[in-house]
């Protein structure tokens, strides 16, 4: 750290000399706290003066405890220029443009990747035709855990979930025309490792196409986080290791294709495998702070490098503390860039974020509620002020949604953006008492989280020791347990449930034969190519893996060879060596 | 807590990236007195061939991402290959479409929970269909 001073405590020592425009002066409050005591005392029943704190109990909640009324008094030291301002301006908390959804639309971006590329093409451009204004891939498992098709390890897995790709050919028939130097692409790459090797076909796709990489719009994952904690697999690589991979990444991406995303920061998987809204954005952002640390040292600029960087976050049903979070972690941010890399490029301060609306809260009951119950989170991110949002489609508490539920999330966006004005004005919540208090409280205690992240020797290291693990265990077995014992209520599961019910919906059928045709596809690659380029280029990967060296050129030049994603990735198995999740249950 | 003796082996089947169902049953399962054998991602081979060495009296496993058809059908083959099919209890927990539901029970899985199955649920059910098992691979009948 630097000057061994942790970022926590580079913050208060730079807002000290800072806050000199407060909203209320100390006469008000004053005056305001004996009216607040007098009214509690005479107009607040006394069953409700004893419990004026409650504490709401929430699916993936934070259980922070709520007054009955919050006034002046719980935002006194409110600094308007310090801890607010105008939107596109120092500190960011009421979104980061001037005119927000008046100038630029929030993205419409919902996923799409189940069966073949071919398969998948199909549903991007009918989303693409019914208004949607970006693609967002996902990938199915066994490309996500990088095995090929034909493996034994991928047998029956093939298609499931996502889209599978093998090979920079895959990737060519996933982005049949489509416009790829005229849109955002976001590819749901989730590792480093597996960034590393479909970023790479990705690139050689658009050379191939012609399409300069100067051109190419859209974001990686690429956090280490995803692959050593959020994920279970069969195999993994040690966290120092997976923390260069994202770093090599970066670097590359940052320098060869401008206008890319290189890292989204995930803690929207993180949150959905048990933790709380400030587990999710400090490990988010204690490892974005480790990040630039390593691309600092590396030689590069820190504002350079920021300007590049995204978080992806989760709307569960806090209605309110979803919203807070998101002006929370816009403040912060730029208190982090600010304070502790001083930086001072207004870009590089700039918390932008995609958000999704929470799988883990959608039932099976009654899949028609998940409708409203994804319309409430959607509202709470658009009135955060997010930059692109997906909105989890009613039947994913059964399969991966039909292209009917698909239709339901895109429309919930446009009825949003469209029919009820909440556009036409930014930050509308902004000044709100609660609101105000919430971000309060939210940016302390995801800094508070951070500091005890850095005390630990920062987030790779925690990883390590298995803190993170162990506190998604506990935090999604208590959850389960409050869920049990019905202190967390879910409508038509725990609370208001009809006995025997079943759902009647049409849910999405996988198309069969998609394993046999990448099976074959694998098979004429390998008949066809050169495999003596294929053999050099896994060599020569191996030895930059070995070397230290930028692991992606390498990556690169073996897909231009069409390397497999399974013989790319069984090149950082051996180099790296494996490692053991310390996981707990 | 009674635990009747009951011991389970719990895997994610196959490649399966989701691990929160599948620990926490685990934990669940745990506090209710069962013994647990809990070893992550394996394959159907792994799985049976962990269920004959420790003897257990269960077998469940995870799938949220649509492998549960094919990898589940391959795990009862091998059950019925190895002849513990009738002696150990099969369930499977994990996101499935409805009509998969009766798909995985006609496969020979003796149990099938998806999303909203409680560990309550869970445990009274595992508990009568050891005894029902036990009684049935024994020649007894079940009272």
């Amino acid at each position: 750290m630097n000057q061994g001073k942790t970022t926590k405590q580079m913050i208060i020592e730079g807002l000290k000399s800072q806050r000199d425009r407060p909203v209320y002066n100390a006469d008000t409050i004053n005056k305001i706290s004996r009216e607040f005591e007098e009214w509690k005392n005479s107009a607040v029943s006394i069953e409700n003066r004893k419990h004026y704190d409650i504490t709401p109990h929430l699916l993936l909640g934070t259980d922070l405890p709520r007054g009955l009324v919050y006034s002046p008094i719980d935002i006194k030291f409110l600094d308007y220029g310090e801890d607010l301002g105008f939107p596109g301006k120092h500190p960011y908390t009421r979104g980061i443009h001037s005119n927000m959804y008046r100038g630029r639309k929030f993205t419409i971006r919902q996923l799409a990747g189940f069966a073949g590329p071919e398969d998948t093409n199909e549903r991007i451009k009918f989303l693409l035709d019914n208004g949607a204004t970006g693609v967002n891939i996902v990938f199915d498992i066994p490309t996500i855990q990088e095995y090929d098709s034909d493996s034994p390890i991928a047998r029956g897995q093939v298609g499931m979930g996502g889209v599978a790709v093998d090979s920079v050919n895959d990737m060519e028939l996933l982005f049949k025309d489509v416009p790829i130097d005229k849109m955002s692409v976001s590819l749901v790459t989730h590792y480093p490792t597996n960034t590393a090797i479909l970023f790479a076909m990705y690139l050689v796709m658009a050379e191939r196409r012609g399409v300069p990489w100067e051109k190419l719009r859209g974001s990686v994952q690429n956090d280490m986080v995803m692959e050593e904690v959020v994920r279970g697999g069969l195999e993994f690589i040690p966290p120092r290791e997976c923390f260069r991979t994202q770093c090599d990444n970066i670097s590359f991406i940052r320098t060869h294709v401008p206008k890319w995303n290189c890292i989204t920061l995930n803690g929207y998987n993180l949150r959905e495998a048990g933790t709380s809204v400030v587990t999710e954005t400090s490990v988010a952002m204690a490892n974005a702070i480790e990040t630039l640390k390593d691309l600092v040292e590396r030689g590069h600029s820190v504002e350079w490098i920021a300007e590049r960087i995204s978080f992806f976050w989760d709307a569960s049903n806090d209605f309110f503390v979803e919203i807070a979070r998101l002006r929370a972690a816009r403040r912060l941010w730029y208190r982090i860039m600010k304070y502790r890399f001083a930086a001072d490029n207004d870009k590089a301060m700039l918390m932008r974020c995609h958000v999704q609306t929470s799988g883990l809260s959608l039932t099976s009951e009654e899949p028609m509620n998940n409708i409203v119950r994804a319309a409430y989170q959607a509202l709470a991110a658009v009135l955060g002020g997010t930059q692109s949002l997906h909105v989890s489609s009613f039947d994913e508490a059964y399969s991966v949604p039909t292209e009917a539920a698909s239709l339901v999330s895109l429309r919930t966006q446009q009825i949003i953006q469209e029919e009820t004005a909440i556009s036409a004005v930014v930050d509308p919540l902004g000044g709100s008492f609660y609101i105000e208090s919430l971000t309060d409280e939210l940016e302390k205690k995801i800094l508070d989280e951070i500091d005890e992240i850095e005390k630990m020797g920062g987030i790779v290291e925690a990883i390590n020791e298995g803190w993170l693990h162990k506190r998604i265990t506990e935090y999604a077995h208590h959850e389960n347990r409050m869920k049990e014992k019905s202190a967390i209520k879910i409508v038509a599961h725990n609370y208001h449930n009809l006995d025997g019910t079943t759902a009647a919906i049409d849910v999405f059928r996988y198309r069969s034969g998609v394993e046999e045709r990448q099976r074959q596809k694998i098979e004429r690659l390998k008949q066809q190519r050169d495999n003596a380029a294929v053999k050099k280029g896994v060599q020569r990967l191996k030895e930059a893996c070995l070397k230290h060296e930028n692991i992606l050129p390498y990556c690169i030049e073996a897909s231009r060879a069409d390397a497999t994603e399974g013989e790319i990735a069984q090149v950082f198995r051996e180099t790296f060596g494996l490692w053991h999740p310390p996981v707990h249950w | 807590m009674q635990s009747d003796n009951i011991k389970i082996v719990i895997a994610t089947l196959g490649l399966e990236a989701h691990w929160r169902g599948a620990s926490t049953v685990a934990q669940i399962l745990r506090e209710f007195g069962v013994e647990v054998v809990y070893i992550g991602n394996a394959f159907p081979e792994e799985i049976i061939e962990i269920a004959i060495q420790e003897d257990v009296s269960i077998v469940g496993v995870s799938s949220l991402s649509g492998g549960h058809l094919t990898l589940g059908s391959d795990l009862i083959y091998l059950a019925r290959k190895e002849n513990i099919k009738d002696k150990v209890v099969f369930i499977i927990g994990g996101v499935f479409p409805p009509n998969e539901y009766n798909e995985l029970m006609n496969l020979g899985f003796d149990g099938v929970f998806g999303p909203g199955a409680t560990g309550e649920e869970i445990y009274n059910f595992i508990r009568k269909a050891v005894t029902a098992k036990l009684a049935d691979s024994t020649g007894n009948s079940i009272a």
